[in-house]
């Protein structure tokens, strides 16, 4: 267990296998992505209080739900950096923070565009919708960090810190809904008998497409940590090698 | 693993928890300015003082809904099931203002206990289905009742 963690964290080890899971990765999104879109746009039935707007659904819930499962993954990867200098690991963290920033501005959006018709509100400062906002800055915050900071070790050590005290907000994004009254509503519990509130027909294609979503963030983060690795390991003979073969 | 690095996780795990405990305990302290809205309970207790803007959430009580003839008046009550609260509101409702639906107000009490809103905005809840399961759920809680009163 521990060479393989140790072999994990090597860049070169991870460029090599990346570039066999990627095929796979396009093709599983291509699957996941049309089947999942198709399906919420065109053939879920419409809701009996909210009509065609459901569908928006389809679209801020994965992008939200993974908003939020990149904040613990910089924390993750961040402690790893701090306690076990892992090179792999900082460069996992510093390519996740622009992808979550974007994915919790999608989420901040496509949640307005839903807000507007059938709250009558584009923005409440409600606790879901601001601890959301917090997340967006901390984003922000932690984009910034590290392009402040010139030497890249004291970065990815200000880096991690941010991101291990940030990941507190995920937990209070995750529950405002259920601690304090709020207009946004709480998480849907899913049921399996088609005559029920939350049947399969609606909750089926939500299930794909979150997983599409979580696919093209793993592509868009494995991509970005590639290019990272080439460029960190630029002065390494692996990498020259790579670059005459090319 | 290594002595340093089990201290340095160490650290960093005392740091967190100490750090979310902190936050926690300031939400826990902050929790009634937190909440988005008073419920009719709430402001049956007292605990809302007249002409400060607050916003009030509920239910639309069914039957209570008076639209004026003329214009955009509308008086209904909102309910939490134990208290009511009268709402007068002139303007645009939302498209999913209807008897039975969760609203939030915003306004202020006024001196004869209605409450003056300035904006009426829509709850919903989160349940997501088709108006064909609806009905067919609603029929058979009609079905149960009937059955339920018979007996």
């Amino acid at each position: 267990m521990w060479l393989w963690f140790s072999k994990l964290g090597s860049p070169r080890w991870f460029y090599e296998l990346s570039s066999k899971w990627l095929p796979w990765l396009y093709a599983a999104m291509a699957i996941l992505g049309l089947v999942g879109l198709t399906w919420a746009l065109l053939f879920v039935p419409e809701d009996y209080q909210q009509g065609e707007t459901i569908r928006i659904m389809y679209v801020h819930v994965p992008v939200a739900s993974i908003s939020l499962a990149c904040f613990p993954l910089m924390a993750v990867a961040g402690t790893i950096t701090l306690v076990w200098k892992m090179k792999l690991a900082d460069m996992v963290a510093k390519c996740a923070a622009p992808i979550g920033l974007w994915f919790t501005g999608l989420a901040l959006a496509t949640g307005a565009i839903w807000g507007e018709p059938i709250w009558g509100t584009w923005w409440a400062w409600d606790a879901r919708l601001t601890s959301m906002l917090i997340q967006f800055f901390l984003f922000i915050g932690v984009v910034a960090l590290r392009s402040a900071i010139e030497s890249p070790d004291n970065a990815a050590k200000a880096c991690a810190v941010l991101s291990i005290v940030g990941a507190i907000n995920v937990p209070i994004i995750k529950y405002s809904v259920e601690w304090w009254n709020t207009l946004h509503q709480p998480s849907s519990d899913y049921s399996m008998d088609p005559v029920s509130p939350n049947p399969p027909e609606v909750w089926v294609p939500l299930f794909i497409m979150i997983c599409a979503v979580y696919v093209f963030f793993v592509i868009t983060l494995i991509l970005r940590t590639r290019n990272e690795i080439l460029v960190r390991e630029r002065r390494s003979q692996w990498v020259k090698d790579l670059v005459a073969r090319a | 693993m290594k002595p340093h690095r089990r201290k340095k996780l160490g650290i960093i795990l005392f740091i967190a928890t100490g750090l979310s405990v902190a936050i926690g305990l300031s939400l826990y302290a902050l929790s009634s300015n937190i909440d988005l809205f008073f419920t009719p309970t709430q402001v049956a207790a007292g605990e809302v003082t007249p002409g400060q803007r607050i916003r009030v959430g509920g239910m639309v009580k069914e039957g209570s809904v008076e639209h004026n003839q003329e214009d955009l008046q509308v008086r209904f009550i909102a309910t939490d099931y134990s208290h009511d609260v009268d709402i007068y509101y002139s303007g645009i409702l939302p498209d999913l203002f209807r008897e039975g639906q969760g609203i939030v107000v915003e306004g202020a009490m006024g001196a004869d206990g209605t409450f003056v809103a300035s904006r009426v905005l829509a709850k919903h809840d989160e349940n997501y289905m088709s108006p064909e399961v609806k009905a067919a759920l609603d029929a058979a809680e009609l079905q149960r009742s009937m059955t339920q009163g018979g007996t």
